[in-house]
């Protein structure tokens, strides 16, 4: 962010960025030799342009009130209640938080918000990598590859979702692919060594985004590091590995923390999996195999548990907290931070 | 490096691409071929069709109200859409091109509010709607976006800080007032960023399962996400995905064309939420 935070002393005209300094320039010549009437007036008009910024941001302001904070410190005080909707909420101190830690759902939840994470991010990252390296450079053909690899990412993750149940389906033409090679199709959906694998699957098909940012991140690569690594005599491997990977690796960082916090709120996908609801409870079918942090805290919803929901909430939210801050603490460990010298 | 050495390098890049290209499109092919298949055919798993029966097309909008759906989706798109700009384009130009004290520190908090997860939010706000009698309407999917969110802010300003800001401190200094150097001067100028973020909010809100599957509930009240993932379910247990193909492909296709039609303001978009960031 490019802004300066004003100093209080400062008057409004030698804030901020951009332009400013051409303004000021005039300003401060004339600034001495200002008469008090025009100093009246010059109060005025900053009152007036208070005022309009004030009426510009109301829309959020408002919206910030009323459905943000004010949610944020209902649900806050709800996780050390017992409530339903349309009933008083019951003081029970940190007994949420408690059962909680000790319910095996939770556990369950986490774990495989985990492995989605751990497995499904790298192959992810790795293959939008790869087909942003071989699009960078310019080439005929190339915006029809990259169409075809993002159009996926437009797609809905309950079409995805539907498409992918039926292409694995017992009988779907994936399992008709595996047949050809001789192989047994796994049971998707119903073996829970295989319903994870085909999450991950169904989100590295959505992968365009990530491609489309790595690739604006290789294009801002000067061609001259690589030119001064092959005069190095560096082979295709050693560039990527010594030029490529740590002038992206700024944005591969933005790319996982999003990324983690995305797969904390991963959802849709693995509602349509698991065949959303059985017997009006949210399932994540196979033996809980899809069943993540969101799912079970809509479980917990529906069932009318709103402190207990509340409480998982919050604890997501420290999750998500606790995983941004210590990576940007750790940052300077993951990225390559020359070009910030540079600059 | 030698000639015929370099031109394997070249014949082995394009085989990857073409590979991954046949990978990425295969399941848009089966997605429309299931979705021509005959019903009897799709229930045995035929993986090529003997016939193409377009009439499955037709068979969805008898099994549900998919007309119905396709009405309510389009008006809390538009709905969306229009309060997602009208509220956000005078946030992003106070945090763009007026100088006030303090920019700086709300800016970052209207940032910080895109790092809460819904799950905080959707609770409470479930309770407020609910008292104010709006579930199963579409009021509590479209009201908010009449207030601003960060995301389209953020990306608004980022548009708004690459207009020249001379056109604007000239104005200024003719005696223009700040709401007509914004209608009349940065919006005309930022239309492609303008549109950039309609289209991404169409987007969103088209594709919304979430919150239209907790706050609807009458069939006739769906919208196109929730009636899918209903469809599917129900088609599943009778073998009938053929039906939800074909209700996949008149969910999705809108999106392509669009995505066809404004490919540059897309990729442009998601661009700058990821490197400038």
């Amino acid at each position: 962010m490019a802004d300066t935070v004003a100093h209080p002393g400062a008057s409004t005209e030698l804030e901020g960025d951009r332009g400013a300094r051409h303004v000021s320039v005039a300003i401060g010549a004339s600034a001495r030799s200002v008469p008090p009437e025009r100093l009246r007036a010059k109060r005025r008009a900053d009152r007036k342009r208070r005022l309009t910024v004030l009426v510009l941001l109301s829309p959020w302001i408002i919206g910030f009130l009323v459905f943000t904070l004010y949610p944020i410190l209902n649900s806050f005080y709800w996780s050390f209640t017992v409530k339903r909707y349309g009933s008083p909420a019951r003081w029970v101190g940190l007994a949420n938080y408690e059962l909680l830690f000790t319910n095996d759902d939770l556990l369950t939840a986490l774990g495989n918000t985990a492995y989605l994470a751990i497995f499904g991010m790298p192959v992810r990252i790795g293959i939008a990598l790869l087909a942003a390296a071989l699009l960078v450079r310019k080439r005929r053909g190339n915006g029809v590859y990259r169409t075809m690899f993002y159009v996926p990412s437009i797609v809905p993750a309950v079409a995805s979702g539907a498409l992918f149940f039926f292409l694995l389906k017992e009988g779907g033409p994936l399992s008709g692919l595996f047949g050809l090679f001789g192989a047994d199709a796994p049971l998707w959906f119903r073996d829970p060594q295989w319903a994870k694998p085909a999450l991950i699957m169904v989100t590295t098909w959505a992968l365009g985004d990530l491609m489309l940012i790595l690739l604006a991140g290789l294009v801002d690569i000067p061609r001259s590091l690589y030119e001064a690594a092959e005069l190095d005599g560096a082979g295709r491997w050693a560039k990527f590995r010594h030029v490529t990977l740590p002038m992206i690796s700024p944005v591969i960082f933005f790319i996982v923390l999003t990324g983690l916090i995305g797969v904390l709120q991963s959802f849709d996908q693995a509602y349509v999996f698991s065949q959303g609801v059985r017997e009006g409870r949210l399932t994540g079918e196979p033996g809980g195999s899809l069943l993540t942090y969101a799912m079970l805290q809509l479980r917990l919803f529906q069932d009318g548990r709103i402190g207990f929901a509340s409480a998982m909430a919050w604890v997501m939210f420290l999750i998500t907290f606790v995983i941004t801050m210590v990576m940007l603490a750790t940052r300077r460990k993951w990225v390559h931070t020359a070009t910030e010298e540079w600059a | 490096m030698s000639r015929s050495r370099r031109i394997l390098g070249v014949v082995g890049q394009h085989s990857v691409l073409i590979g991954l290209a046949i990978i990425f499109a295969l399941p848009f092919f089966f997605m429309l071929l299931q979705s021509v298949t005959p019903i009897e055919e799709a229930k045995t798993s035929v993986l090529w069709p003997s016939t193409f029966d377009f009439g499955n097309y037709g068979e969805v909008f008898d099994r549900v109200p998919l007309a119905r759906y396709i009405r309510n989706t389009l008006l809390v798109c538009t709905l969306v859409v229009t309060g997602t700009i009208v509220s956000c384009v005078p946030v992003a130009y106070a945090f763009s091109h007026m100088r006030w004290r303090g920019r700086g520190v709300v800016f970052v908090l209207v940032l910080s509010t895109m790092m809460l997860p819904f799950q905080v939010l959707f609770v409470s706000q479930y309770e407020i709607f609910s008292n104010l009698g709006w579930l199963n309407t579409v009021l509590p999917l479209v009201v908010p976006s009449f207030f601003a969110n960060a995301f389209s802010i953020f990306l608004l300003r980022q548009f708004f800080l690459t207009l020249p800001t001379e056109t604007i401190d000239a104005a200024r200094a003719d005696g223009a007032s700040e709401f007509q150097i914004l209608t009349r001067i940065v919006v005309p100028l930022a239309k492609p960023g303008i549109m950039a973020v309609a289209i991404f909010q169409f987007l969103f809100a088209w594709s919304d399962f979430f919150g239209p599957n907790i706050y609807l509930s009458d069939e006739a009240n769906l919208t196109l996400a929730v009636g899918l993932v209903r469809l599917n379910t129900a088609a599943a247990r009778l073998g009938e995905s053929n039906l939800t193909m074909a209700a996949s492909v008149i969910f999705v296709m809108p999106l392509v064309v669009i995505f066809f039609f404004a490919q540059k303001i897309f990729i442009e978009g998601v661009t700058l939420t990821g490197t400038k960031g």
